[in-house]
């Protein structure tokens, strides 16, 4: 690979970024004839990924779009910013997304919801990631990595539903469930 | 067209108040640490660059023969005072113009030496670079239990991002907005969203592959315990060349030379990125060399392996590798940002910043929403304040640290004093007072830095020289924020 291409590529992608995202704001900014520009901006972002990974190699161009798309998109948005005075403070703090959700004062369903969301929910997502490697198809090496990948997602996922869900008796019982049910598949089963 | 029930509209407010709570209570739990991580991640980007930066005297060359691979691997090997389990020898490349070898004693003692071009070992600065890649990856803990920590913090910060997009209604609406000024909630709420959205791609890129390589030891054990009876050797052997026939009976170091004749036979414009020498005074001795295949794949290196009579008895190419070999080859590269040379390095490190600067300001709202309720928390103001704006000068003072020994332990006190001394700074100082100090601190510690570095070792590599001029515009910019912030006030002050 000489230097050029990926500059090159690189260039492309931003060029191609900040495009899809001025598109994308000119539909959002719009009234009516919304879906022309939107259409169009994900057009564009999406040609921005596809033929600058055909210049790069697949994997190595996708993850230059994975980066420099999003980059191209803030410094648009932080191009449009707006100052706000001071005394629309107040009318704009009444304007705010909802207030979190309180709960009443309970310490064992603060363990207990802390304990799901960490060495529960880490047990389970390892039964799950297991048991994907001993059951999926595929070359041991794809199926260990695959797994190995899937172990944060689903114990990240089960932390954020840990977390928000009130009714935790039912996510203790998914979890431990899932992971009685993960690890006994893959025990049955044993690596081939 | 009617407007949805809000009952019916998905996420339903009920669940976006909920999720909201979980993001809020996941993001405080975690706050101190994901900064960190996410700040010494940032500056980790330029690894290789610091490395020069540390070392601009260093003999510099495009490529380093088998002749003197072989008498700087005899050099280290006749330095340890332990028997050698194993040698690396780092070919030189374009961001790091010098060859490097570490030998890796049996008592745990790892050393690391660069060399010239005739192979004679050459001591090299690592106490700053060390530093930082022993603080982003363990926090300098223990190093299993500080992986693992880190690779927790990736899992909360993953999941942060799934209860960060759940609870977010107004994502389309609110998709290029950005107000800045007005009630700090708003304007946080807006830099932390938008920021959180847009670069999701770069997030959980960095979030899982930091999340994989961190709780990759405890998802192996786990592994091994369930299918393969406790052995984890079995799972590592999937991924590792295969040993020659174990012959442990002592023998004289093996010669490279002639696996480096077969080498250039074999693949002669083949360029080596390293070689790894294993039990290099045993019978059973073997070089795996790591070849570049010349293509633009991501993961693009050829394994060659030779045995002490330097026949070949393993070849992994790179265009065979399966799925699972690619990924693993290119975590590591997708997590740091080294993929895509001086261009892709720059937009991680200014997203990393973004990434950081959310793990910051959650907490800013957090308590900026306390303030509005009527339930401020000043403490814990002035302590966020102290950490946020005191993390950075710790680690300049770090890095100023490492100027003056090659020793790590004198960086690890600076930066721990530092943090402590800012940390101390929350009793006695106001919030503002905390965020102008240590702001004008950095900034004024990194243009010192720069200069400092300049007077103690010259400009003998242009890349010193803008890691100076880079060190010398961040502090600068630092100083522009204060200066900005103070007419900001002004200002606010004229409107309301």
């Amino acid at each position: 690979m000489t230097l050029v291409q990926p500059l090159l590529a690189a260039t492309i992608i931003f060029a191609g970024g900040l495009a899809g995202a001025w598109l994308l704001r000119r539909a959002w900014r719009e009234r009516s004839d919304k879906m022309r520009w939107r259409a169009s901006g994900w057009a564009v972002i999406a040609g921005s990924v596809i033929w600058p990974a055909w210049l790069v190699d697949g994997a190595r161009g996708l993850f230059f779009a994975a980066t420099l798309i999003p980059l191209a998109a803030l410094v648009l948005i932080a191009s449009g910013y707006t100052l706000r005075p001071a005394r629309a403070a107040r009318k704009a703090r009444e304007g705010l997304a909802p207030e979190p959700a309180e709960r009443s004062p309970s310490s064992w369903r603060t363990i207990l919801r802390w304990s799901l969301a960490g060495p529960v929910g880490m047990i389970a997502a390892m039964a799950v990631g297991i048991s994907y490697v001993v059951w999926a198809p595929g070359e041991a090496q794809t199926r260990l990595l695959i797994g190995g990948l899937i172990v944060p997602v689903a114990w990240g996922g089960a932390m954020a539903w840990t977390l928000a869900d009130s009714r935790i008796l039912r996510a203790t019982a998914v979890l431990v469930g899932t992971a009685l049910l993960g690890f006994g598949a893959a025990v049955l089963r044993g690596f081939a | 067209m009617t407007r949805k029930d809000k009952s019916t509209r998905f996420p339903s407010p009920d669940l976006v108040r909920a999720v909201l709570k979980g993001h809020s209570g996941l993001g405080i739990a975690f706050a101190a640490i994901l900064y960190l991580v996410c700040l010494t991640g940032t500056v980790a980007v330029f690894l290789n660059e610091f490395q020069r930066w540390e070392n601009p005297d260093l003999p510099r060359m495009e490529s380093f023969s088998g002749e003197a691979a072989q008498a700087a691997y005899l050099a280290a090997m006749a330095r340890s005072r332990a028997p050698v389990e194993h040698v690396f020898v780092r070919m030189p490349q374009d961001d790091r113009p010098w060859p490097m070898v570490r030998i890796d004693a049996e008592d745990g003692q790892r050393t690391t030496w660069a060399a010239d071009a005739d192979g004679r070992l050459v001591p090299m600065r690592q106490g700053w670079t060390e530093f930082l890649a022993r603080l982003h990856i363990n926090l300098h803990l223990p190093q299993s239990w500080g992986i693992f920590i880190v690779g927790l913090t990736g899992v909360a910060l993953l999941s942060s991002l799934i209860s960060g997009l759940l609870a977010h209604p107004r994502i389309f609406r609110d998709a290029f907005h950005l107000r800045l000024g007005g009630a700090r909630r708003l304007q946080e709420a807006d830099l932390h969203n938008r920021i959180g959205v847009w670069a999701l791609p770069f997030h959980v890129t960095v979030s899982l592959t930091g999340a994989l390589l961190g709780l990759s030891a405890i998802i192996i054990g786990a592994l091994g315990l369930a299918v393969f009876q406790g052995d984890t050797a079995k799972v590592y052997a999937l991924f590792t060349p295969p040993h020659p026939v174990e012959d442990v009976r002592p023998a004289a170091p093996i010669d490279l030379r002639p696996a480096f004749a077969k080498i250039a036979r074999q693949v002669p414009d083949g360029r080596i990125r390293y070689l790894a020498i294993e039990h290099p005074e045993e019978q059973g001795a073997a070089v795996m060399f790591e070849m570049e295949d010349g293509s633009s794949r991501l993961t693009n290196a050829d394994t060659y392996a030779f045995d002490r009579a330097g026949t070949l008895y393993y070849v992994q190419k790179a265009a065979n590798n399966n799925v699972g070999q690619q990924i693993l080859g290119s975590l590591g590269l997708l997590h740091f940002g080294w993929f895509g040379g001086g261009t892709i390095k720059i937009a991680y490190a200014l997203l990393g910043l973004g990434l950081t600067y959310l793990a910051a300001g959650g907490v800013n709202i957090w308590l900026a929403r306390r303030r509005d309720k009527g339930r401020a928390a000043p403490g814990w103001e002035r302590v966020w304040a102290a950490t946020v704006w005191g993390q950075p000068l710790a680690l300049c003072g770090a890095a100023f640290a490492a100027l003056f020994t090659r020793s790590i332990t004198i960086p690890i006190w600076a930066w721990g004093a530092i943090s402590l001394a800012t940390l101390g700074m929350a009793g006695i100082l106001a919030v503002t007072t905390i965020s102008r100090s240590l702001r004008l601190a950095t900034g004024m510690a990194l243009v010192a830095l720069a200069a400092a570095h300049f007077m103690i070792f010259g400009a003998g590599d242009g890349m010193a020289l803008v890691v100076d001029g880079g060190l010398v515009l961040t502090g600068l910019f630092l100083l522009a924020t204060l200066a900005g912030s103070l007419s900001l006030s002004g200002r606010k002050a004229l409107l309301g």
